[in-house]
């Protein structure tokens, strides 16, 4: 198949819906995931924005079953930014990952894409879209997956695959599996060519015919046998493991980052990703300032430029500011998310933790998280109100909370 | 007068020694254990000069308990005269009505009295129950009921025939000698006016500075510290002339800066006890805690909760030390 410069590729991210995503409360429960900031950006804007360097991109589709409403106007303000038509599908239920997609084929096939890449909304990694487009081309298959190399003992909580070190073919994959196959994992990026309309649709019809020799739960047994929607098709155990070994999946592998931002804790490990990537990419989005007129910036650090913080505040390294935010004098910042409206007064210190919209932290209070303690990075949900002197250690703090007392350890509801 | 731990604020031994002084004294002995005398040493030379006063050591060698010491000091404490003599205790802190004790000792012709204060919890301590208004009838230590509300407060006034009494062993005073002579009818008690605390807990401690600071806000406003210029001081705080404060700190309620400290920009201080040559680095925050000699608490620095810092102990920029279950030493860094 020969490049041709007619040849349009089409990019779908799965945004998932209110059910997804939970353990992202409570900073989810007044935004979708996908909407949450990474680096001062909305966590999809990340493959959005890795999206627009694939040559010859029509269109970009976010499809989940969130309302329609909650994407409308990022939505529009996004395809107006990078100049390419993003649209928001809404699933009336979920389908799961491969049935999303096939539910919207008629829509995706509008432009007769000649390759269509599928996008988890909360991957982080560097996205390298174009470079794998050139890889499948060259493969030949019906799909190409990201993959990486992890440490053995994370492994087992991922996708595992085993794939050809020459041809880079998927020969094995299984998703978590009890004991070790491999510490190649499955990234959650793909790139189809069309025929995987075919294979998904051919899952759907044989789905009564195969016997299902995984284990099923208690409620799936209890279901009569048409409830099971023959219309929700898995990606990873209903076509990627039957397709392993067939010549028609292969893999590509990133030496990049990656992580999957599943909580609170890992938005803050992946805003520190992305922001040390534009130091790299685009050097311009982040901040700088030596403490003169400015305040002292260390490392890499994003701030919003409608947020105010002043001269003798010391931010960095890994904090993003978003808008409107106000640091006051003495104010220590190090590996933080201060989302919109916050204020922070004298002489506080906020360090590894993610402080919700509107929430205020007093003079000379502290909210801290501590990496691998129980609970982690401290989570303030929106409208916290921290007092001067309090200190909130390893805390979650539901919104609305107003703490006049230290606490550690705690979920505060 | 007996030393028990490191870090009892030298200001202490300094107000007693000032109230004995007031009350006509003018010999101290201080009766200490075998551990850190170099510590009293250097502050004893300069009361000495001070206050015109002559002040010697009595130091054991062997736990005495709280009667033997006395029997240890007795070439020092009896001369011909045959006048009583105070007996202080340095874990402790209240205003020191001495003269009104030598008139009560006076009046009552007691061999031996002792003060007594009122408190909230007794069971915590030794209850001195009272016969007619001023007689003690006996100790009782730490009482499961209710047998009073008077506890022993360490304050003594001794004739020198008590001495008699006291064997040179481990011996306490509480538990063998007063009961003694309280069934002999010569203990009188008289009740302490004014504040009292045992400052021997770090927590006790930062209350009986409370106590202090409050007590010198009515009677001597003089010493405490008003706001000048860009720091600004709440409530009651004490702080040596030696010290510097910088600007856009907030100090108190209930705060002493020992001499030589230094309190950087943007500080918090509050029920705190910042002990001699102890550096305080910018936006730092230290409350409820007792920093002690050349300590320095880091930059952004949270130092909370009942915490002690010993001598030349260094907290790094932005860490949080408190106490939270269990108290934790901090070793020397």
């Amino acid at each position: 198949m020969g490049s041709s410069m007619e040849e349009k590729v089409v990019a779908v991210i799965m945004v998932g819906g209110p059910t997804k995503g939970t353990r992202f409360r409570p900073l989810s429960l007044n935004i979708p995931k996908p909407l949450f900031p990474i680096a001062g950006q909305p966590m999809v804007h990340h493959p959005i924005s890795a999206c627009k360097r694939i040559p010859n991109l029509a269109q970009i589709y976010l499809v989940g079953f969130y309302e329609e409403r909650e994407f409308a106007l990022y939505v529009s303000a996004i395809s107006n930014e990078l100049k390419v038509p993003v649209r928001y599908l809404r699933e009336d239920k979920p389908h799961g990952s491969a049935g999303g997609l096939y539910h919207f084929r008629n829509l995706i096939m509008e432009d007769d894409p000649s390759h269509i890449f599928l996008l988890n909304c909360d991957v982080c990694c560097s996205f390298p879209l174009p470079e794998m487009l050139e890889a499948h081309r060259k493969y030949g298959g019906i799909g190409t997956l990201l993959v990486i190399k992890v440490s053995p003992e994370s492994a087992n909580q991922f996708g595992e695959l085993v794939a050809d070190p020459d041809t880079t073919e998927l020969l094995h994959y299984t998703e978590k599996p009890e004991t070790f196959v491999s510490d190649l994992v499955n990234c959650g990026v793909y790139v189809f060519t069309p025929d995987i309309f075919t294979a998904i649709r051919d899952v759907s019809s044989q789905r009564k015919d195969t016997a299902i020799l995984r284990r099923v739960s208690s409620f799936e047994a209890l279901q009569p046998a048409t409830r099971i929607p023959a219309d929700f098709v898995r990606l990873d155990q209903d076509i990627l493991s039957p397709l392993a070994g067939k010549k028609q999946l292969y893999t590509y592998e990133t030496l990049d980052f990656w992580e999957q931002i599943k909580s609170p804790g890992m938005s803050l490990r992946c805003s520190e990703l992305y922001l040390s990537q534009f130091r790299l990419t685009s050097p311009q989005m982040l901040a700088s300032g030596d403490g003169t007129k400015t305040a002292i910036v260390i490392g890499d650090v994003y701030i919003h430029h409608s947020a105010k913080i002043h001269p003798t505040a010391k931010i960095g390294p890994n904090v993003s500011i978003s808008a409107n935010a106000r640091v006051g004098p003495g104010v220590r910042l190090i590996s933080c998310i201060i989302l919109d409206d916050v204020e922070i007064m004298e002489n506080a210190v906020v360090t590894n933790a993610i402080v919700g919209w509107k929430s205020s932290i007093g003079r000379w209070s502290r909210a801290e998280g501590v990496y691998n303690s129980k609970l982690g990075v401290t989570i303030l949900g929106d409208s916290v109100a921290v007092e001067d002197e309090v200190v909130v250690t390893s805390s979650i703090v539901l919104p609305n909370k107003t703490l006049n007392v230290s606490v550690q350890d705690e979920i505060i509801l | 007068m007996r030393q028990k731990s490191v870090w009892t604020h030298p200001d202490c031994t300094e107000t007693e020694i000032e109230a004995l002084k007031a009350a006509g004294v003018t010999e101290v002995v201080l009766a200490i254990n075998h551990q850190q005398p170099e510590v009293m040493l250097n502050f004893v030379k300069e009361y000495e000069k001070k206050l015109d006063m002559k002040i010697t050591f009595s130091q054991e060698t062997e736990p005495l308990g709280t009667a033997g010491p006395l029997a240890l000091a007795r070439d020092k404490l009896i001369d011909e005269s045959g006048k009583p003599f105070f007996v202080l205790n340095s874990d402790v802190i209240c205003e020191y009505p001495l003269l009104e004790m030598i008139q009560f000792h006076k009046n009552h012709g007691a061999e031996a009295s002792i003060m007594v204060t009122k408190v909230d919890d007794p069971s915590k301590y030794g209850v001195v129950v009272m016969e007619e208004e001023a007689r003690v009838e006996s100790f009782v230590e730490k009482p499961i009921h209710f047998v009073g509300d008077k506890i022993n407060a360490g304050i003594y006034l001794l004739n020198p025939s008590v001495l008699d009494r006291i064997e040179l062993r481990r011996t306490s005073i509480e538990k063998e000698i007063f009961p003694k002579i309280a069934s002999e009818k010569k203990l009188y008690a008289m009740v302490l006016p004014g504040f009292w605390m045992d400052i021997g807990q770090p927590k006790d401690y930062l209350t009986g500075q409370r106590m202090y600071l409050n007590y010198l806000r009515k009677n001597a406003p003089g010493k405490l510290l008003v706001s000048s210029g860009d720091d600004v001081v709440i409530g009651n705080v004490m702080a040596d002339e030696t010290a510097v404060i910088g600007e856009r700190c907030l100090i108190g309620p209930d705060v002493v800066i020992g001499a030589g400290c230094v309190i950087e920009s943007g500080v918090r201080l509050f029920g705190c006890t910042v002990m001699r040559g102890v550096r305080i680095k910018e936006h730092a925050c230290v409350s409820d805690s007792i920093v002690g000699w050349d300590s320095t608490v880091g930059s952004w620095a949270r130092v909370a909760d009942i915490t002690v810092l010993g001598k030349d102990v260094h907290v790094a920029d932005a860490e949080v030390i408190q106490m939270s279950a269990k108290p934790e030493i901090i070793q020397k860094v």
